[in-house]
């Protein structure tokens, strides 16, 4: 299996990695003739029993299919200068420089072996993939209002990535899946039968109704409501229209809100989590589509919507924020309790009137006067404030709908279903049809015709369309190297198939040259239309699905939580990667940049006090050397932390496999690993440090550990700490108990050690002494391969093999300054992305 | 009826005696549609629970071994049932450390070498099902609450995925269609085998078109598509008959928690193996999900296996193991309260739990030493049995799977990473 095959590169720790080691051996001119290498390396990998399982005889005479993996392995820990290490030999840097040179002329010399080819199998689309491509081939906005993609299986990922054509499998759930989906989209986009008349709904006040978002309770109506309006007093809570619950029929409907934001700043920011700079906002909802408008204080605004809507949407009103979960355990209803302090804080009268009149009158409590029950009609936090709606629909310029008449002509019969059929096949099969292909669907359409009539019939015919397997596969098949181009490059920047004037200028040859694709790639950044990968590559690549997998744990670490900092943390690392995009910015400056873009919730972690406070992402420069660019940002900080501690090996794995381009194998199944103890006075680093102690995990953790020493300064959710404070768990149920006093004595911290020695014998004294490390050459070089390799990743489903063409991108990306687009194009034009 | 979570789970951790509701279970008579007709033996059933972090071992594996161990502090809510099952230390699948692994937990074998092996990484019920499961109306069915475990995968070596709703499973299992209903489903079931032929026709030429890397995917599409068309057949045949009866609401008055819908779900499928609509089923409890409706529990699951042996989140991590495993005895009391319609004994007698995962210990990262536990199905149960070997090592986990296979009357000696067969003789 391709994707796994340079697992086994840093360690060579087991037998069972090295199914071809026997074949190996046996090649009659082995390494002796590589003088260098044997020079440099034949002391430690020769003989019975080599260091790391790695003999020099492996890697053959040359490179050939059997030995690319260790010549690859060996450029990549000769480059690194983790080989030869300092400790066992006198070797000079400029001597490793040497070798990897020789190293990688060897690679390259071998780039075009006669009978290989850089194809990759087909994949099946992800999900993201086919709601895009249906949408474009079917020209219509969305798959719909009336959430036609729910039922479909969720993707696998693979190490991140959403596009692994070995995690993406197939199976008789997926394709029936997926014909339920196709049906379910077409039905609300072509409609058949009476056209329904339009009508207006008049939502008044009594009309908006608040429901809860777990639809799972059936509960009384929570709405909190004015003379004249409703108030989100409760963000959980949504408001739906109880004369129009769901749409009647299919069409446009244009849709007017009017709303106003109301108490922006009444109560401290300190209480309620949102921040004064930060307007009050209104999402509205039509099934998964959504959109979101700021509200102005005290001043009405008119929303103007025109949507098409599905059959049966629901029109929902929600108030987008990440605040008002400040107190208790989270709860929004332990927020109320501020109107208490408030209250009793500014208007001693209406305190003593709530105190003496309506207390006394409630069930429960009575002896609490701050408990939040008896504050709930007096909350004045920030919200949104709605007066009422109209609704007009369904509504169509002409009958059948534009859209429809598009797709299948003025008057649609099944005798012209081929007619009909060639456009939207060859739009969702990403090439021409081939003489008689379509016949199958035409006789599917006339077997329907009788039972069905003509416009029911034919979208038989489209589901089948896009259930084959030619709209559900990328590049199934041989086809033209011009239309599987057209397809790589589409799907590679916006997840969707290619239009039909992509798939001819590529046909005609303009873009067979490395400026031309790199005036393409430009183009789509420029655009807008590059915005999938934009925020879908750094998803993948950084693998910021996992941020969640292991939290900071919440008694410690409340602000992570109550504020939802891990989505900041995510919109960091994605406005880093697009600041680095539209300013062109040299690879190796993602890494080591001084800078990144913080709002005042990341400011609260990373101990900065001069951002603004509102929820917007800036540029913020550091001056302390230690954070900013992919190194200091809390998402990896974060995601590679268990909940109460930090561990340098999991952020050491992280960096090597993401930023070095190097997969460490995982230790072996029989090792009896320590399990930590929080209990015991000791750092990670002397834990560690005895661990190392035993020779099997040594040869590969003297390798990886100096990677991840570094990082201990930052905690679990990524803020910077002295030293290391000694996790007390409070006792069963202390946590939830809401606002009781915490009374720990502040236990002694322990110093933190964050040094640390690589094997080329280059030491650090902490982040700012590491981070000048990732700055030499051959590291920023490293970085740079390990992102060409990352991109062709993503672009292929599945990682690069031939290190030859990878260096190729590489000296390709040097000669601009390894500027970020150029590398791009690099990629792009390589004969690994282009599979001729 | 309100019932506090406490007062559940008090009830069910085996120190009230329930009263036997032998007649008011019995009162649901099987249906006729799912019944053997021939009076033949009555059918062995297989139910697998799973989770992907293991157990924490000191409260897992009990200190002494034999029959007359004594029971472990996690395992107490079976103490009931002691002589029912059996628990298997030092089994695994000889995976390397870490996350990830625990999905080979039912076949030894992870996705990415799966094309090593003949039945890929189908796992254990699969093939338990395309044994037994064909003359039902749904050959397994499989739950979860919120996402699952990544531990079912068919013979193409794809994850099948499991129900995460409970309301959805009932409906699945037990929601009848009216007469229009059925008649639209029908239509839609003819419908779509006619797009398969029309699509499988055009595949053939995609086929011929494909190059040689491209063809292992394209046969797994092409495999699907007729895949399909003979699921659709069979459910044609099923279409108009009627499932039984069953009513889960109690279970849903009141507060919905983790505990009831968890309460739910094995009663659906012990009144689904009751009333043979299926005799294969799976259960996971998965990492994501959020256990604090247990007692005791404030942390994520995950972050309670990574617990520094503070003492406190030790006690979190066991209340949600001792959880999953007082659900088990829930079921198990369950079914061994049913006689065996047509049959000996209890249902307990006619239904093999495999109980366990592919994990050994979260805390740790071991993928050794995994918890195993095998209850029920007529088996001569040996308590706690240690299955190393004379040189003292670990047993492969497919020993014991060869067993539960040939217990099915499936006639193998071997699967994936087997070397043997664990001797378990059942009556």
């Amino acid at each position: 299996m391709r994707s796994t095959t340079k697992k086994v590169a840093l360690a060579f720790a087991t037998i069972i990695a090295f199914p071809t080691y026997n074949n190996v051996f046996a090649a009659d001119e082995p390494a002796a003739n590589h003088a260098i290498l044997r020079q440099h390396c034949a002391k430690c990998h020769t003989g019975e029993d080599p260091e790391g399982d790695f003999h020099l005889d492996m890697l053959g005479s040359g490179v050939s299919e059997e030995t690319r993996e260790f010549w690859q392995a060996s450029m990549d820990y000769v480059s690194l200068g983790d080989m030869p290490p300092s400790d066992d030999s006198d070797v000079t840097d400029d001597e490793r420089l040497e070798i990897a040179n020789y190293i990688r002329n060897i690679l390259l010399a071998q780039v075009h072996p006669a009978n290989q080819t850089h194809r990759n199998p087909t994949r099946r689309l992800n999900n993201r993939e086919f709601a895009n491509s249906i949408c474009d081939a079917l020209e219509i906005e969305d798959p719909g209002t009336h959430f036609p993609l729910g039922n479909l299986l969720g993707d696998t990922l693979h190490d991140g990535f959403d596009t692994n054509g070995d995690a993406l499998g197939i199976s008789e759930y997926h394709i029936e899946q997926y014909i339920e989906s196709i049906r379910k989209i077409i039905d609300a986009t072509v409609l058949s039968g009476e056209r329904t008349p339009t009508e207006r709904y008049q939502v008044d006040v009594d009309s908006l109704k608040m429901t809860s978002l777990n639809q799972n309770t059936q509960r009384r109506d929570l709405t909190l409501r004015n003379a004249d309006s409703v108030d989100f007093k409760d963000p959980r809570l949504r408001i739906y229209f109880d004369n129009l619950q769901a749409v009647p029929a299919t069409g446009y409907y244009r849709i007017k809100i009017r709303a106003t934001g109301i108490d922006r700043g009444y109560y401290d920011a300190e209480e309620t989590g949102i921040y004064d700079g930060d307007p009050i906002r209104l999402a509205v909802h039509f099934g998964d589509r959504v959109r979101t408008y700021d509200l102005p204080d005290n001043e009405t605004r008119e929303i103007i919507l025109n949507e098409w809507l599905a059959k049966g949407t629901r029109i929902e009103l929600s108030y987008p924020t990440d605040g008002l979960r400040q107190r208790g355990n989270g709860n929004f209803k332990f927020q109320q309790a501020i109107a208490h302090d408030h209250i009793k804080q500014h208007d001693p009268e209406l305190y003593q009137e709530v105190l003496t009149e309506v207390i006394p009158k409630s069930k429960y409590r009575k002896n609490l006067p701050n408990h939040w029950s008896h504050w709930v009609n007096y909350w004045r936090g920030p919200r949104p404030r709605v007066y009422g709606a109209e609704i007009e629909g369904p509504i169509y310029q002409s009958w059948p709908p534009k859209r429809q008449v598009d797709l299948l002509g003025h008057s649609p019969s099944v005798a012209n279903t081929e007619t009909i059929l060639k456009p939207i096949a060859e739009r969702a099969w990403r090439r021409d049809v081939r003489e008689g292909e379509l016949d199958p669907f035409v006789r599917l359409v006339k077997i329907r015709q009788q039972e069905l009539g003509d416009v029911e019939a034919i979208k038989e015919g489209i589901v089948a369309v896009f259930a084959s397997p030619s709209f559900l596969m990328i590049n199934p098949e041989e086809g033209s190297a011009a239309d599987r181009f057209a397809s790589k490059l589409t799907y590679f920047f916006a997840s969707t198939l290619p239009s039909k004037r992509v798939r001819s200028s590529i046909a005609a040859g303009m873009l067979d040259d490395y400026d031309a694709v790199r005036e393409v790639v430009k183009g789509y950044f420029e655009s807008g239309k590059g915005d999938e990968f934009l925020d879908e590559f750094p998803q993948a690549w950084l693998q910021l699905d996992r941020i969640n997998f292991m939290a900071p744990d919440p008694d410690h670490y409340p602000h992570y939580h109550r504020k939802s900092v891990s989505d900041d943390m995510i919109a960091e690392a994605k406005q880093f990667f697009r600041h680095a995009i539209e300013t062109n910015m040299p690879v190796p400056e993602m890494l080591t940049a001084n800078y990144s873009f913080l709002n005042a919730d990341l400011a609260k972690v990373y101990g900065v006090d001069d951002a603004p406070d509102d929820s917007v992402l800036r540029k913020y420069i550091f001056n302390d050397n230690r954070r900013g660019g992919l190194l200091g940002m809390g998402s990896f900080l974060t995601l590679t932390a268990d909940s109460l501690g930090t561990s340098p090996i999991h952020r050491a794995v992280y960096v090597l496999e993401n930023f070095m381009g190097i997969t460490p194998a995982p230790p072996p199944g029989d090792i009896e690993i320590q399990e930590p103890d929080v209990r015991q006075a000791k750092t990670i680093k002397e834990i560690l440090n005895a661990h190392i102690a035993q020779e099997t995990c040594a040869s590969c953790h003297r390798s990886i550990d100096p990677y991840g020493y570094a990082f201990e300064n930052f905690d679990p959710q990524g803020g910077w700490r002295d030293e290391y404070v000694a996790m007390v768990v409070p006792e069963l149920g202390e946590a939830k108990v809401k606002g009781k006093k915490k009374n720990r004595a502040k236990p002694k911290g322990l110093p933190i050690d964050a040094s640390a020695q690589f094997r080329n014998g280059k030491s650090y004294q902490d982040i700012v002494g590491f981070r000048k490390l990732m700055q030499t050459k051959a590291n920023q070089e490293q970085f740079v391969r390990c992102f060409i390799e990352k991109l062709l990743t993503y672009a292929n489903g599945t990682e690069p093999e031939d290190a030859g063409q990878v260096e190729k991108i590489l000296a390709k990306s040097a000669e601009d300054d390894y500027r970020i687009v150029d590398t791009i194009a690099a990629v792009i034009d390589s004969p690994l992305f282009r599979e001729p | 009826m309100a019932v506090s979570r406490r007062s559940i789970l008090q009830g069910l951790g085996g120190a009230l005696a329930l009263p036997a509701f032998d007649s008011t279970t019995r009162a649901a008579e099987p249906q006729s549609s799912g019944t053997r007709t021939d009076g033949s033996r009555p059918p062995l059933r297989f139910l697998v629970v799973g989770n992907p972090l293991g157990m924490h071992p000191p409260n897992f594996f009990p200190n002494d071994f034999g029959k007359n161990y004594t029971i472990s502090k996690t395992l107490k809510p079976l103490e009931w049932a002691k002589d029912r099952f059996t628990i298997f230390s030092h089994t695994d699948h000889g995976m390397k450390s870490g996350h990830g692994r625990e999905l080979s937990f039912l076949s030894g074998v992870l996705p990415e070498t799966a094309h090593a092996f003949a039945e890929k990484n189908m796992s254990l019920d699969q093939i338990v099902a395309k044994h037994i499961g064909g003359d039902v109306r749904y050959p397994s069915i499989h739950a979860s609450l919120q996402t699952g475990i990544r531990m079912v995968w068919n013979a193409n070596g794809v994850e099948l995925k499991p129900f995460t709703d409970p309301q959805k499973l009932f409906d699945h299992l037990f929601l009848n269609l009216t007469h229009k209903e059925k008649q639209i489903q029908r239509q839609v079931i003819e419908r779509n085998g006619s797009i398969l032929d029309a699509v499988g026709e055009q595949f053939a030429g995609v086929r011929t078109n494909a190059g040689a890397e491209d063809r292992a995917r394209l046969d797994q599409f092409g495999t699907s598509i007729r895949e399909l068309e003979s699921r659709l057949r069979v459910r044609e045949n099923w279409v108009g008959r009627d499932k039984p009866n069953y009513d889960i609401s109690q279970h849903f008055e009141g507060e919905v928690t983790l505990i009831n819908r968890y309460n739910a779900i094995f009663d659906m499928v012990a009144y689904a193996f009751q009333t043979d609509i299926t005799r294969v089923a799976t259960v996971a409890f998965p990492n994501e999900l959020g256990y604090t409706d247990v007692n005791g529990v404030n942390r994520g699951y995950h972050a309670c296996t990574h617990n520094g042996k503070d003492e406190q989140i030790v006690s979190e991590l066991v209340a949600i193991e001792t959880f999953q495993i007082t659900q088990l005895s829930r079921f198990m009391k369950k079914l061994d309260e049913i006689h065996e319609p047509g049959g000996e004994g209890s249902m307990l007698d006619h239904t093999v739990i495999l109980f366990g995962s592919g994990m050994g210990y979260g805390g740790t990262h071991s993928n050794r030493n995994l918890p195993i536990l095998v209850a029920g199905g007529g088996f001569k149960h040996l308590g706690h049995v240690d299955t190393r070997n004379a040189s003292g090592n670990n047993m492969p986990l497919c020993n014991l799977y060869v067993t539960l296979m040939q217990r099915f009357g499936i006639e193998r000696d071997r699967f994936n990473l087997s070397t043997g067969a664990f001797d378990l003789n059942h009556a």
